[in-house]
This record gives structure tokens, sequence and C-alpha cells, in this order.
């Protein structure tokens, strides 16, 4: 679903990325784990385009999405984004968060929107906020919105971006509850964190990077309890 | 204690000149500073452009009009663009609001533009990332956000704007400096006719600075409703 071939980024002259290939089949939950610095955000903003790539190729249901003549925006409806700093939009109530896309893009109608979204705010616990503004919510339950503003585009694809990191400790089960049920549903996720417990019962695979390059990757149990790399271990050591 | 016999008389007399003068006056602020607003717009999104066949002539833009004097404008358009272009004046009215909006478009270009790069990268982010285009994302993410912060900046511009547009008495404007300028002239007086120019300007900034602080508040710092605001005062 996701193919990843020889990539490369670099900003100025600092190489982020040192030649990454990777592949994520359908319903895959991939994550990836590594030190800051190491290029896992920046491998995951290269999926989607946020950061232009510097040389090598990303395929999305062999679609070249690097390809000048790809339309980004078309990609980009089917891959959706879950940032560590929430991003909502502060000006609009939750509701209006999660269908400006739908109206504006799919080109659905207000109700069928509205509906929509409150289904999703449904799934993610949060039925009763459809008209708080963001200020109103607590980071938890703000990360939980932009999780279903980005399933209302109905994505075939998740990528979570530190979704936990800028939460306080007792808000992160909530929105890993979320991702979790979302994954059992079968979504396809590139989620890179620092929740090794997330990483160890619900990735199908686990990525460690380091330095720009992916240093070891496998099924969570062999990457968690017999990593084969020095730099895996040592990683590991520290954050276990 | 000469100065101080002072001959309101004279000003009552003058009182129609007065009055067409602040017509005049509101007139060339609200048509300039509206156009300035607009074209503004653009050329600060220009200067945010990365193609450089819209940014450099969006910089240089600014650079002029800002970099040089509006009265110097003013009588390079009413006595040399205006004429070249069309052959004749069009009269002072024309060639005031056209310097006035040329200007004023400087200035709020360049808040326009802090006032979007003062938006977190990540709501451009977050929008693309939804599959908006840069124009939607734009029009119904950033823009929103950023007029916010423009307001007070972009109130200061209008209150700047309404004094210089005093400049455009040296073309025959007939705004309120205008009519003190006659009535001094008439009565070789200069107390009475300047005084009450300055205190009608001081009215008129008044009365703007008292529309801008309302406009402010209604846009302040948060975006939650008052009246809901009270509701949700419980919050967590």
């Amino acid at each position: 679903m996701i193919k990843v071939e020889g990539l490369y980024k670099s900003f100025g002259k600092l190489e982020v990325l040192k030649g990454i290939d990777y592949e994520v089949k359908e319903k895959e939950v991939i994550c990836v784990i590594g030190p800051s610095g190491s290029g896992k955000s920046t491998f995951l903003r290269c999926i989607n385009l946020l950061e232009d790539i510097t040389a090598g190729n990303i395929y999305i249901d062999g679609v070249k999405v690097n390809d000048p003549k790809t339309d980004i925006n078309g990609i980009r409806k089917d891959v959706g984004m879950v940032f560590q700093q929430f991003n909502l939009f502060p000006h609009m109530r939750v509701i209006d968060n999660i269908t400006i896309s739908p109206r504006k893009i799919r080109k659905m109608n207000s109700a069928d929107a509205e509906k929509l979204a409150h289904e999703l705010l449904k799934k993610v616990g949060l039925a009763d906020k459809a008209n708080s503004y963001p200020e109103q919510l607590s980071g938890g339950q703000m990360q939980r919105v932009a999780i279903a503003r980005a399933l209302a585009m109905q994505p075939k694809i998740m990528l979570f971006d530190e979704p936990t990191s800028a939460l306080d400790p007792e808000m992160v089960k909530e929105v890993l509850d979320v991702m979790k049920q979302l994954a059992i549903e079968g979504m396809t996720m590139v989620v890179v964190t620092h929740e090794m417990g997330f990483a160890r019962e619900m990735g199908d695979r686990v990525m460690f990077m380091d330095q720009g390059i992916i240093v070891e990757e496998g099924i969570p149990d062999q990457l968690f309890n017999k990593p084969k790399n020095e730099r895996t271990k040592a990683f590991l050591s520290k954050v276990l | 204690m000469d100065f101080l016999d002072i001959r309101w008389d004279m000003i009552w007399n003058y009182r129609d000149l007065f009055i067409r003068g602040i017509g005049i006056t509101l007139a060339l602020t609200v048509i300039g500073y509206l156009g300035g607003f607009v074209l503004g717009l653009f050329v600060g999104m220009g200067k945010l452009s990365k193609k450089k066949w819209i940014y450099y002539p969006s910089k240089y833009y600014v650079d002029f009009f800002r970099g040089t004097p509006l009265l110097v404008q003013i009588l390079l358009i009413h006595l040399a663009l205006i004429p070249g272009i069309f052959g004749h004046s069009l009269g002072y009215f024309v060639s005031g609001v056209l310097a006035l909006v040329l200007n004023s478009a400087a200035y709020n270009a360049e808040i326009i533009r802090a006032g979007i790069q003062s938006i977190e990268k990540g709501q451009m982010e977050a929008a693309r990332s939804l599959g908006m285009t840069q124009n939607v994302a734009m029009r119904n993410i950033i823009l929103p956000q950023a007029f916010r912060r423009m307001v007070p900046p972009l109130g200061n511009e209008l209150i700047a704007l309404l004094k210089d547009s005093s400049l455009v008495t040296v073309i025959a404007a007939n705004d309120i400096l205008y009519a003190g300028k006659v009535v001094a002239g008439a009565y070789a007086r200069f107390w009475e006719p300047y005084i009450t120019v300055a205190i009608l300007y001081l009215c008129l900034t008044f009365i703007f600075g008292k529309i801008i602080s309302y406009v402010e508040k209604r846009f302040s710092n948060s975006y939650v409703p008052t009246q809901r605001k009270k509701m949700f005062s419980t919050r967590r």
C-alpha cells in the first residue's frame, strides 16, 4: 500500500534521511521508534509530501507520490495525518473542524458531513463536544478530535506523528485506546511513537530508526525481546 | 495677549466649507483605506509567494511606496501619472484617492504578510494533510485566524491614513485642512482656523479609535463567543 524506495531527505546540508526502503501492506500497523533526531517524523512527513523529498520514490497504492504529474491533494485525501501538536483549527467549533474538509474537498453536503462528524465524535468518545471550541478541550480530547477530523476524509492510510508526546500522562491512554480501536478495525497505520507498550501490543511490525536509516525492523516480539543490532539494544535499554 | 482674542464667528461663517471638508476627508480616508486593504491583501500575499515573478514586484511595490513620501506620491500621481495616461487631470479626488490607496496598500501589505506568517506552520500542514488546496486552506484556515491578529495594526494604519489624507490638500482637495487654509487666507488669522482643523481631526480620530477598539474587543484572544464562554466556565 505504501512503498518507499531509496528515500533521501536533506535540509540544506543536513542529511536527515539516508536511504530508506520500506513497504507497508494493507491493514498493517507499523510503529516507528527511535531517538529524537533519528528522522522518523521526517520519514512520516515525506509520505504525504509535507516535506519534498531529495531523492528516491514513494508509491501509495501504486501511484508515484513524488511525480510532478501526480495530484498531491488527491493523494492526501486518502492519507490522514495526526500531529503531535494536534493542529486543530482554533477558530472553528469541533464539528466544523471535522466537516470542513469533507465539505470543501469531497463536496459532501452539510447534512451528510455533520452526520458523519457526529458518528466519528461518538467513536472517539466525544459526542457531547460537537459545539465546543478547541480551546475548551483538554489535550487528550483535542487529539481525539484531530483523529476524528482525519477520519472524516475516509482515508485508506493514517499517519500518526508522535500523537501522545504532547499530552499529560493521564491523557495518553484515551488517545491510544482510540488508535487501538482503529487498528482493530483494520486501518493501515504508520505510527511514530515513544509509547513502547503500544508498539509492542498493536504493531504488526516495528521499525527502529537512528541517524536517518532503518537500523532494524521486525515483529514486535523479535525487535523488543531479541534485538540484533547494538544501537537497537542501547536504545531499548534506555526506554524500556 | 492678542492671540486670545478669539473670533469663532469667522469659523461659523465658513461652516459649510468645514462640513464639506469633513465629508471629503472621510471619503478620502474610507475609500483609500478599503482600496488599500484589498490591494494590500494581494501585495501581502504576493510577498509570501515562492514564485519570483510574483514576489519581486510585490516587494518592490512595498519598497517604493513605503520608501517615498506620500506628499511626493500625491504630486507625481496628480501632476504626472494621471495627465500622462489620460491627457488631462481627473480632478483632485481621483488623484487623492489613488495616492492614498496605493500608499496604504503598501503598509497594509506588510501588516497582512506579518499576520499570515504569524500563524503556526502546523495549521497549514494540517489543512494540506486533509487534502485542502493551498487556496482553500488560505481562505478557510489561515486568513480567518490571521485577521484577528491584524486588527490592532490595521487600526493604527486607518488612523494614520486619516491624518495623512490632509496631504491631499496640496492638490487643492476640499478637505478639512483646505477649509482651514481658506479661512486663514480670508482673515489673515491662523489661530482659529488651524485649531479648528486640529480639533476636527482629533474628533475623527477619536471616533475611529472607538470603532477600532470595539472591533478589537470583538476579536479578542478567545474564539469562544462570550455567551458560550460563561456556559463552559466550568471547563476541567
